[in-house]
């Protein structure tokens, strides 16, 4: 006998939609090795914080890669607060959150472990810019949020994807958060900016190629990424981030993290080219 | 790592600083620029694991590292329906990183702290680099090994405990044993109950122990232009840079016994490299804040030269990043052929397996 | 100056502006290798050095060649508010929030000129309120709550608190209001009064100037 007085559910079962594979052929890369995506940045977007910025990465035409889209704002300098211990220094707090809906895979409110290591290694990439001691006793949090990560839906089904997403993130968090801090008028030794850069499997067995700006969905496979933070005019690495497997050879792990700082030379001037137009409107 | 407190005069960070530059550089401990400290091993403590492993550093830190493994059935992709029947080989491809759990537990630090999840992160990072890890997990298409790895540091966090967690996870991966598989193809598992009949997760002998090994993380810090190797605490208050660098040995096709003759022959792949943040940058300078440019209403007045310029023996917290060919310079001395990875994975091969 | 045309009107972090030996840093800048590096985005302003040679003295005493004829280099953003913090020697304006027997806690909100965007709390302990008689401070009879202090950094003090002094003419209370709530006016080195009940009130009060 049926129940008739609660709302049932339908009497047989239920399956989770399971969407039609678009079965696009897994798409290349388009760019030349040494490309990057274009990339728009704007500063001052949100009137209540001292500093913020708002970097988008554009997708490509026929790619799966829907671009990245990132924002930054920076809070401070501010009064720490009274438990804190006395600082000589500017403390810096990083904050690195992916929005529920940026990638495939819905995020939680609360941050995960990969937010939290996003979040240190920004960290050790801003600090070693900022002129900490002239600002002493006071704090500033930098908070970064993705609104959109590097993923398409089809593809990041394909696992290990994610992990070498984060890279790309991380790089795009550096600049942002550079950019946001010059904004907010916080002394900084340089405009520090990311760059990426992948050992990827050539095409047809051939030997491996080294790609700046790697989209992982463009390729097959990813066997090593290194992301930097580069201070393009002292010409100086606050923070470098390699993991992959490489062979003994000693020249490959070199050349990569060279390329890596070739490609956040190139997102500097981008950077540079939108804060001077900045400085000289403000 | 930033919240950890340096309590360090400016007096005595200039004092380090400067027998750090040195050439040869002078260690506050005695020890040679790439000596460890002596640690004590031992293997298989815990019997309610697969395996397990503790070391004791002489400083006095002690961590445990216990292995424990489950089986889970695989998750199918959700493209399952293709029709062609995948070979092993190409199913065991499509293993994942996250059969491995990795927990850090520092006592005195809350276990979702950003530097706990940061040295979690790294360790799992250096097992799953190569991809060769979360292979041997594979059992059939159906199920895999679950692995779980809980990292304990078992004294206070004296140094930063990289290298002390890294080569006690290193010791208890060789050590873990997971039971014999009895069943075949894509049944459901069955295993000997017997543990002695139990592999090895990186087997000792035979042709299996070609492939890579577990990895180790080295910590390494540049003062001056010198490169140190496993830094106490008080090196690192005054590194300009610190690098945590993870290598693993990879084994080639090579006649058994051999390693022991030629043990300078390793082959050592580089896994992972990470930056990390140097507690230098928050400590006290020695001169005292002359000037603020930043309060721009009398500032102008006050000129700061004496407060950016560096002053021979006073201590200045670094500032900027580092150059590239330091970086290089530290990556070569860590992969560097007889070098100090290669003496400190002869020390653990040392450690009896039990 | 003959080496301003070189400069770039505008900076970004990380530019060059030019080596030490012409230029002084100021605000916004820092030393990097010899040259003055903007530290700051925003518009660069020189500032000729600040010496009025007149006419030429005639040479009667040795004097060290002073290094004060630099052009000083800022970097700032016009017409954007940018935050500053306290700093030792800074004449700053504070409220008084509370009163303790041996000091009492303010907050500073101007510094020099500049309205803060944050406040940043004080204290002024009784040692520091007064440079004679020092041991009979009462702060009872020197502030109240809700009043506005003119007081100078002394030190950046401990975790929580900026360390200021009111000891000389000029610092002092500035602007007081009286128990029934009314404006009050400084009638004597120590003492407020409020003009519509005619009561006096002690104060630490400042020298108007």
């Amino acid at each position: 006998m049926a129940d008739r007085r609660r709302v049932n559910g339908p009497g047989g079962i239920t399956v989770p939609p399971i969407y039609e594979a678009e079965d696009l052929p897994l798409p290349d890369r388009s760019r030349q090795p040494n490309g990057i995506r274009a990339q728009y940045l704007k500063t001052g977007v949100t009137p209540s914080a001292s500093g913020s910025a708002y970097l988008e990465i554009e997708p490509q035409n026929g790619s799966v890669s829907k671009g990245m889209k990132l924002t930054c704002t920076v809070h401070g300098p501010r009064s720490l607060p009274r438990s804190a211990p006395f600082s000589p220094h500017m403390v810096l707090s990083t904050h690195v959150k992916f929005a529920p809906f940026a990638t495939r895979q819905r995020r939680g409110y609360l941050r995960d472990s990969s937010e939290r290591d996003l979040s240190t290694h920004l960290e050790t990439a801003l600090r070693g810019a900022l002129i900490a001691d002239r600002w002493p006793k006071s704090g500033v949090d930098v908070i970064v949020t993705i609104i959109e990560g590097d993923q398409a839906r089809q593809v990041a089904v394909e696992q290990g994807i994610e992990e070498w997403d984060m890279m790309n993130v991380l790089g795009g968090c550096i600049t942002v958060a550079a950019a946001a801090l010059a904004d907010a008028g916080i002394d900084c030794v340089d405009t520090v900016s990311g760059g990426v850069a992948a050992l990827v499997p050539g095409k047809d067995g051939e030997e491996p190629v080294m790609v700046l700006d790697p989209v992982p969905s463009e390729h097959e496979e990813i066997l090593a990424a290194c992301c930097v933070a580069y201070l393009p005019s002292r010409d100086e690495i606050t923070n470098l981030w390699l993991k992959g497997s490489l062979s003994s050879d000693a020249n490959l792990q070199r050349m990569l993290i060279a390329r890596a700082v070739h490609a956040s030379k190139g997102s500097s001037q981008a950077v540079a080219a939108s804060l001077t137009e900045a400085a000289l409107a403000g | 790592m930033a919240s950890q407190q340096i309590l360090f005069s400016p007096a005595e960070l200039a004092y380090l600083h400067r027998s750090l530059s040195l050439k040869p550089p002078i260690r506050p401990d005695g020890r040679a620029p790439t000596q460890f400290r002596p640690l004590t091993a031992e293997t298989g403590i815990l019997p309610g694991t697969n395996g397990s492993a503790r070391v004791h550093f002489s400083d006095g830190t002690e961590a445990i590292v216990g292995v424990k493994a489950e089986i889970e059935k695989t998750i199918e992709a959700p493209r399952a329906e293709e029709s062609k029947p995948e070979s092993n080989e190409a199913a065991s491809e499509r293993t994942r990183g996250d059969w491995l759990e990795l927990a850090v537990e520092i006592p005195g630090q809350r276990d979702d702290e950003a530097s706990t999840v940061f040295l979690s992160e790294m360790l799992r990072e250096a097992l799953l680099a190569d991809k060769e890890f979360a292979k041997k997990l594979f059992i059939n298409r159906r199920f895999h090994w679950r692995l779980y790895l809980d990292v304990l540091l078992i004294s206070p966090p004296l140094s930063y405990p990289l290298p002390l967690l890294s080569l006690t996870t290193h010791l208890a991966l060789l050590a873990t044993r997971l039971p014999r598989l009895k069943s075949e193809g894509d049944e459901d598992p069955m295993f000997d109950d017997d543990w002695e009949a139990s592999t090895f997760l990186y087997p000792q002998e035979g042709t299996a122990t070609n492939g890579s090994r577990p990895p180790i993380t080295l910590l390494v810090v540049a003062i001056g232009d010198n490169v140190i190797f496993d830094p106490a605490k008080e090196e690192l208050a005054v590194a300009e840079t610190a690098l945590a660098v993870s290598v693993a040995e990879v084994r080639r096709a090579q006649k058994a016994g051999d390693m022991e003759v030629d043990s300078k022959g390793r082959e050592l792949s580089l896994l992972s490299i990470r930056t990390i943040d140097p507690p230098s940058r928050l400590t006290p300078p020695g001169v005292p804040h002359t000037s603020n440019t930043g309060s721009s209403a009398f500032a102008p007045t006050k000129l700061q030269k004496a407060g950016d310029q560096e002053t021979e023996g006073v201590w200045k917290a670094p500032l900027g990043g580092t150059k590239f060919g330091v970086l290089d310079g530290i990556i070569q001395a860590v992969l560097e052929k007889g070098g100090v990875a290669d003496e400190v994975l002869d020390g653990l091969e040392g450690v009896e397996l039990s | 100056m003959a080496a301003v045309d070189d400069i770039p009107s505008t900076a970004l972090p990380g530019k060059v502006l030019g080596p030490t030996s012409r230029f002084a840093p100021g605000a916004g800048t820092h030393i990097f290798e010899g040259n003055v590096v903007s530290s700051l985005m925003g518009r660069v302003t020189i500032i000729p050095p600040a010496k009025a040679p007149g006419p030429a003295k005639r040479l009667n005493k040795i004097t060290a060649p002073t290094v004060e004829e630099l052009a000083t280099i800022t970097v700032s953003r016009h017409g954007s508010k940018h935050e500053i913090l306290p700093d030792v020697d800074n004449i700053v304006l504070a409220r008084v929030v509370r009163l303790m027997p041996r000091q009492a806690i303010v907050v500073i909100q101007q510094v020099g000129e500049t309205v803060l965007q944050t406040e940043w709390q004080g204290v002024i302990r009784v040692q520091d309120v007064r440079a004679t008689e020092k041991d009979k401070v009462k702060i009872y009879e020197s502030f109240k709550p809700g009043d506005i202090v003119r007081a100078q950094v002394i030190s950046l003090g401990d975790q929580a608190n900026y360390y200021l002094s009111t000891a000389s003419n000029e610092l002092g209370v500035i602007m007081a209001i009286s128990e029934a709530g009314n404006d009050m006016v400084p009638v004597s080195w120590k003492e407020y009064k409020d003009a519509e009940t005619g009561i006096s009130e002690p104060r630490k009060v400042a020298k108007p100037s």
